[in-house]
């Protein structure tokens, strides 16, 4: 930390050499003298898999050069809990919930994208009311889980605030999803042929409050996080994907509209009835702080995608049909033999299940494409070349969920 | 209001054929000859199989041809699909590429079709169990790459002319591949026990 | 006749001195300041997070003090599904602790392999064949409510056993009973 000039008037310290003065030397000759004395070396620097900021158990190696990023491979496959192999192990109606397991944030999306596989599969035609209750969840659940995406951000890049404020909300929606199923986290209330439990009228009174607080919360969070010139510093111009490189490399969801690619699987390959809700998809606009395709941009499109949300579910609950919400099924059910290729919009990006029925009653193969496994290989494009902390910045703000990374 | 068990999915006597497969079919056809061994253009799960060689110029005709524009791989998948009875030979293992594109919009009969709701091209390539090899399309979408290390890794599809496949989930010294049809649980991996699943 | 406390202090002392052993004032601290691990697996994490965040609060129990270093924690919360490949890193980071340290089997997956132990080839069944555990909270995921009692359970053990940390051999127990069971 000592300056290069010599202070003159050093108090001598006993058993202390005072340093010698440094000779007087011009600048240029000042940074040869420093290439000649400081020896660099390349690091190889392993973060995680218990590490606060990489969400869950990913490593990932990185080799720095000082405090820069040359390159990084993440090692994924600490939480494989072999989703598909239990898929191929158990009838078709057993696997639900371990769909809720993939991405342990987004249970409901997940319940979903799975019910509509296999009901497409075996032709099975969903009650009218089902659907719209199953469009509710999802959306509420789609709520929380940006909510807390947000939070958790903030946590990420050192702001702890933001994460007790979105808590708060997000304990609403896990509330209001305790009631309709019984947990907090994990749900299986979507079931093949409808959704287990129906809305009551309490519950659709709870619904509007808790979308008003959302609401209402809102702007606080952009106070904290969007409008806060740190968290600006901290994720403007940093960590940036082109729209191509994201269209490469299978990049979905919010990560994907924030590089400017216009597309979202409910507007443009729409299933269950968001074709009968027409909204918004917010893309990336170029007029915003930073550039189009960095951290700040996939945090903005989240804070979006909340705000359609709660419209899309306010529409929903007052166009809300009487009827049934469960389709008559048999005891046991065997699809007829075919295969079956179903995308999702899930919170975190397309969520694909592709399911090989043999015509028996366990599936022959379960596939299921986690949307955070291609948001996460990304990375080894994206990040060489920026700083570590920045690195906790980009992977923060892809918002990748372990559980279904590793399935 | 509930018609139980309707089959609205199951394809109609005229099923309109998936105008993507089908364009893309014929585009291949006139590409590639031969090597398009099965095209089904139809029902719930249109797609179009190739020979092994010819994956990767399949691949980048459908990712360079403007009408298709298949510009991401969405998932590799592999299906292993064993003999009935060993006189049938090795059996096979089968790969599947769902590819999707987003520069182009999909058709409005498209999305108006229940049926099929997406824009997908599935690719198929099926090798022999025994010898499972696979040119890479690493090269061609670079976001493959963990697909077919993956594939690599629960399956045992070995993907050539691409970086060193190594597994991706499992640790490297596992054994054997797990979604394979024959696979047997391990009774032990590093001095802890596993008890098999017809002990619990 | 032996001279009580009375005898050897003056009424002022009394007010203000408490006897007691030195150990009993060690696990007093140990116990209303357990600092666990942020160490989260999978699920149960989230409802770990929950737990410390704003509705529940683990601050007012004495153990909100989540810290990113073993080096610093003395409390391990198993949070979610230990698979093969990460449990030499689970046993690493346990190894890693002060003593003395506790661990708590958060969740199903943790006790014992929860819905995967059946066909989740990579899933360890249960992480007592790993490390010692000394509070077992079931449920997939167990709700704050149940970590906030494990906590206060594991409070109590504390209390009443003192503040000594299982052996760390412990699990090899669960290994022997584990193999009894393959083999019968």
């Amino acid at each position: 930390m000592s300056g290069s000039e010599p202070v003159p008037a050093v108090p001598a310290v006993p058993g202390v050499v005072a340093p010698a003065t440094p000779p007087v030397v011009d600048a240029s000759e000042l940074s040869s003298l420093v290439g000649q004395s400081l020896r660099t070396e390349e690091l190889v620097v392993n973060m995680g898999p218990q590490h606060p900021s990489t969400h869950g158990v990913l490593r990932v190696v990185i080799k720095t050069d000082g405090e820069v990023v040359t390159a990084l491979q993440p090692h994924i496959g600490n939480l494989h809990r072999c989703a598909e192999k239990i898929g191929e192990s158990l009838p078709y109606y057993q696997w639900l919930p371990y769909v809720d397991r993939m991405d342990y944030l987004a249970a409901i999306n997940n319940e979903h994208g799975a019910c509509l596989a296999i009901e497409r599969l075996g032709g099975i035609v969903v009650p009218e009311r089902a659907e719209y209750v199953r469009l509710i969840l999802a959306e509420v659940q789609r709520v929380a889980s940006h909510i807390f995406a947000m939070g958790v951000y903030g946590l990420d890049i050192g702001a702890i605030t933001p994460f007790l404020h979105t808590f708060r909300e997000r304990e609403r929606g896990l509330d209001l999803l305790d009631h309709i199923a019984g947990g907090r986290l994990l749900y299986h209330v979507v079931r093949i042929g409808g959704v287990k439990r129906d809305l009551s009228p309490e519950w659709i009174d709870e619904c509007h409050a808790f979308l008003d607080a959302v609401e209402r919360r809102l702007p606080e969070y952009n106070a904290l996080l969007l409008d806060n010139h740190i968290f600006q510093e901290r994720t403007c111009g940093i960590g940036v994907i082109t729209g191509k490189q994201a269209v490469a490399w299978g990049v979905t969801g919010p990560a994907l509209r924030a590089s400017g690619v216009d597309w979202d699987c409910r507007r443009d390959a729409p299933y269950g009835i968001y074709d009968r809700f027409p909204f918004e998809v917010p893309v990336a606009p170029s007029g915003l702080a930073g550039t189009v395709g960095d951290c700040f941009h996939r945090h903005w499109v989240r804070f979006k995608e909340v705000e359609q949300s709660i419209s899309i579910v306010r529409r929903a609950l007052r166009a809300l049909p009487p009827g049934e919400i469960m389709a008559k099924l048999p005891k046991t059910f065997k699809p007829p033999k075919g295969e079956v290729f179903v995308r999702v919009e899930n919170p975190r990006g397309e969520l694909a299940y592709y399911a090989v029925s043999e015509g028996a009653e366990k599936p022959w193969r379960m596939r299921c494409r986690g949307p955070s496994f291609s948001n996460i290989a990304v990375v080894t494009e994206i990040a060489p070349g920026t700083l570590i902390a920045d690195l906790v910045a980009l992977m923060g703000s892809l918002d990748i969920v372990l559980g279904e990374v590793d399935r | 209001m509930s018609e139980p068990a309707a089959t609205p999915s199951a394809p109609a006597p005229a099923a309109p054929a998936d105008p993507v497969t089908a364009l893309a079919a014929r585009k291949l056809r006139a590409a590639l000859g031969a090597a398009v061994l099965e095209v089904v253009e139809t029902g719930r799960h249109p797609y179009v199989r190739v020979a092994p060689g010819a994956i990767v110029a399949a691949a980048t005709l459908v990712r360079d041809d403007p009408e298709l524009a298949m510009d991401c791989c969405h998932l590799v998948t592999g299906v292993d699909w064993p003999a009935k009875t060993p006189a049938d030979g090795p059996g096979e293992l089968e790969v599947v590429y769902h590819l999707v594109s987003y520069a182009r919009r999909p058709a409005a009969e498209v999305l108006r079709s229940k049926v099929k709701s997406d824009n997908f091209l599935a690719l198929k390539v099926r090798v022999p169990r025994d010898k499972p090899e696979v040119p890479s399309v690493m090269g061609v979408w670079v976001g493959a790459d963990w697909h077919e290390r993956e594939t690599w890794d629960l399956l045992g599809v070995r993907f050539t002319g691409r970086p060193p496949l190594r597994r991706i989930l499992l640790p490297e010294d596992w054994p054997g591949h797990p979604l394979r049809k024959d696979w047997e649980y391990p009774v032990e991996y590093h001095g802890i026990p596993i008890i098999p699943p017809e002990g619990r | 006749m032996s001279p009580s406390a009375d005898d050897l202090y003056d009424p002022e002392l009394q007010q203000s001195v408490l006897l007691t052993k030195v150990e009993w004032v060690k696990d007093w601290g140990r116990r209303n300041a357990l600092w666990p691990m942020a160490f989260g697996l999978a699920c149960c994490a989230m409802e770990m997070m929950a737990t410390a965040a704003t509705k529940y609060d683990l601050d007012r129990f004495g153990s909100g003090v989540f810290r990113a270093s073993p080096r610093q924690s003395d409390l391990m919360i198993v949070a979610g599904t230990v698979t093969h490949k990460m449990a030499p890193r689970v046993r690493r980071l346990y190894d890693q602790m002060p003593d003395p340290k506790y661990a708590i089997a958060m969740g199903a997956c943790v006790i014992g392999g929860g819905p995967y132990s059946r066909f989740g080839y990579h899933v360890v069944q249960g992480v007592d064949l790993v490390i010692p555990v000394d509070i077992y909270v079931p449920g997939c995921p167990p709700r704050p409510e149940a970590l906030i009692d494990a906590i206060r359970k594991l409070q109590e053990r504390i209390r009443v056993r003192g503040g000594k940390s299982l052996p760390p051999e412990d699990h090899l127990k669960n290994r022997e009973r584990i193999l009894a069971m393959s083999a019968s």
